[in-house]
């Protein structure tokens, strides 16, 4: 057995850990919204829509940081806070492969979600050039969601309250601060999503935040710091006291 | 000529404190093979011990290791280590046999399948492992995850409070399991709040009262000075004066003291007086209406030890 099979063992597991019938129920209705929206607005005929508006505003803002912030938070801090986390700890694994099984599966399936929702979004809302921009967003979501999951994965780590302290991150940080202190916009993973989105796919009017070089710049240092951070927090995890 | 002995676990000199808390305070103490027991009253520091040893919390001073290994994050060391926590919960959408299997698998097991028959087999539960957890009792739960802390076979085996919710059938078998393992050459340490447990169970035992190590050693031995410390009995009669001066020469009464809502009779010898009372209060002409013991609970024998 090497380490491929003990990460196909950690994945398979929290893969069916995080797909549970309820939370697989919640992030679908989820990623409807968007949909629905969409044959709303269709149905309401209104005439040619800005499809970036509703993608950035519903898949970009809500449905992409808050399914990786369920999955990302739950794939290895549900497991620490339950105890069931200790069958794993107490195991001759090296934390990293741990760590790597718990971001791979929590940013697939957070992407599947958030890749999902835009294209039938964008197919619905029939837009100028619904394969380009399809593409490109899909495209920024399926980044943006592995660099989501490796910052909630690691805060799982470091607090038993992550999905407090990253839904303060997404509403406060990304959601408010960013609007009134652009500064802020440069520790943004929805800016770099859009970054990375407008590389794929320019805009007509130019958004005033992080370029691509920027985008791909902060998604690497959260992809490996995160990852770095999760793993040497996981390798000092102690148990909460008993008696 | 040197000793080559490498204790199974070994704590030298470890504490662990929370804040202002001391949970376990300066315990030395090197385990062979054998069955270990960690008697203490709840909230003494056993859980803290076994999780200190199972490497899954740091020693705040001192050391800790397994099998001659730093047990604070060494990994390693559960190649040799299996721990059956008291708070684990297990997977309850899995079933009994997936449980076992995906632990087989994390040990890189050549044979995860046959491993999982093999432990699920040994706690009994070959029967039920095709059942969801979340199915199972609480004495099935408890097995379930015994057989994950077997399913490598390990030289050394940690377990807290290992039967609670087993009915008296499960607690026989699993004693037999443990006792088999340990005559095997295994280092085995379970902790318990319940002396016939350990009685039963435990070659040695390690006695733990707020954080200290009250006591260690032969079982026998230690089950002798729990029965022979001193203690007191709360008598009320129809004459607490003259009883009490009927009951001051014998040598097994070491004092007596007069209150209001009776007597307080501080005894040296248990079997003794409990023979000399009836006569003396017949001899005395006095009616004896209440006789309690007043320190027979368990954290006061524990109390006591600590106190030696």
């Amino acid at each position: 057995m090497n380490a491929v099979s003990i990460f196909g063992a950690i994945a398979g597991t929290t893969f069916r850990a995080l797909l549970g019938r309820r939370r697989t129920l919640l992030m679908g209705i989820l990623a409807l919204i968007p949909v629905l929206i969409a044959i709303l607005y269709r149905l309401a005929g209104e005439g040619m829509v800005d499809d970036r508006v509703i993608l950035d505003l519903l898949i970009v803002r809500t449905v992409l940081p808050l399914t990786a912030l369920v999955f990302g938070t739950t794939a290895l801090g549900a497991e620490l806070d339950d105890g069931t986390g200790v069958a794993l700890l107490t195991k001759p694994i090296p934390r990293w492969q741990i760590i790597l099984a718990k971001i791979a599966v929590a940013g697939t399936v957070s992407a599947l979600f958030a890749a999902a929702s835009t294209i039938v979004t964008e197919l619905v809302l029939g837009a100028a050039d619904p394969a380009g921009t399809a593409a490109a967003y899909t495209l920024g979501v399926l980044v943006g969601a592995f660099a989501y999951a490796t910052g909630f994965v690691a805060l799982s780590v470091v607090t038993s309250r992550a999905l407090i302290a990253g839904l303060a991150y997404t509403l406060l940080w990304e959601g408010w601060l960013a609007g009134i202190l652009p500064g802020t916009r440069i520790l943004s993973l929805r800016e770099a999503t859009l970054g990375i989105i407008d590389a794929v796919s320019p805009r007509v009017f130019e958004r005033d935040g992080l370029d691509f070089t920027g985008s791909i710049v902060l998604v690497g240092i959260v992809l490996i710091g995160g990852f770095l951070i999760a793993t040497s927090r996981l390798a000092r995890y102690q148990v909460r006291g008993g008696d | 000529m040197t000793s080559s002995f490498v204790p199974g676990v070994e704590l030298d000199h470890a504490s662990r404190w929370y804040g202002n808390v001391v949970a376990v305070n300066d315990i030395s103490f090197a385990l062979g093979p054998g069955v270990t027991g960690l008697l203490g009253p709840n909230g003494a520091g056993k859980t803290t011990i076994l999780h200190m040893a199972a490497g899954l919390l740091a020693p705040s001073s001192g050391t800790v290791k397994v099998g001659g290994a730093p047990a604070w994050r060494n990994p390693a060391i559960y190649r040799r280590l299996g721990l059956v926590p008291e708070r684990e919960a297990v997977p309850a959408p899995l079933t009994g046999r997936q449980y076992i299997e995906f632990n087989a698998r994390l040990h890189r097991l050549p044979d995860p399948r046959a491993a999982a028959v093999r432990a699920l087999a040994m706690v009994d539960l070959a029967g039920a492992a095709d059942r969801a957890i979340g199915t199972y009792s609480k004495g099935m739960q408890q097995r379930v995850k015994i057989a994950g802390a077997l399913v490598h076979d390990p030289p050394i085996l940690l377990l807290d409070e290992p039967f609670n919710g087993m009915d008296p059938r499960q607690r026989l078998h699993m004693i037999d399991l443990l006792r088999s393992m340990a005559a095997e050459g295994r280092v085995i340490l379970f902790s318990s709040h319940i002396l016939e447990e350990v009685e039963r169970l435990a070659d040695s035992i390690l006695v733990i009262f707020a954080g200290r190590l009250a006591a260690s050693g032969d079982f026998r031995e230690i089950r002798r000075l729990m029965i022979d410390r001193p203690r007191t009995v709360s008598i009320r009669s129809a004459d607490d004066r003259k009883l009490a001066s009927a009951l001051l020469p014998d040598p097994s009464v070491s004092g007596v003291d007069l209150q209001p809502s009776g007597l307080i009779v501080r005894i040296s010898d248990g079997d003794r007086f409990a023979r000399l009372l009836p006569g003396a209060a017949r001899a005395a002409g006095v009616s004896l209406h209440e006789v309690l013991p007043t320190d027979d609970s368990l954290e006061r024998v524990f109390a006591y030890l600590v106190s030696r």
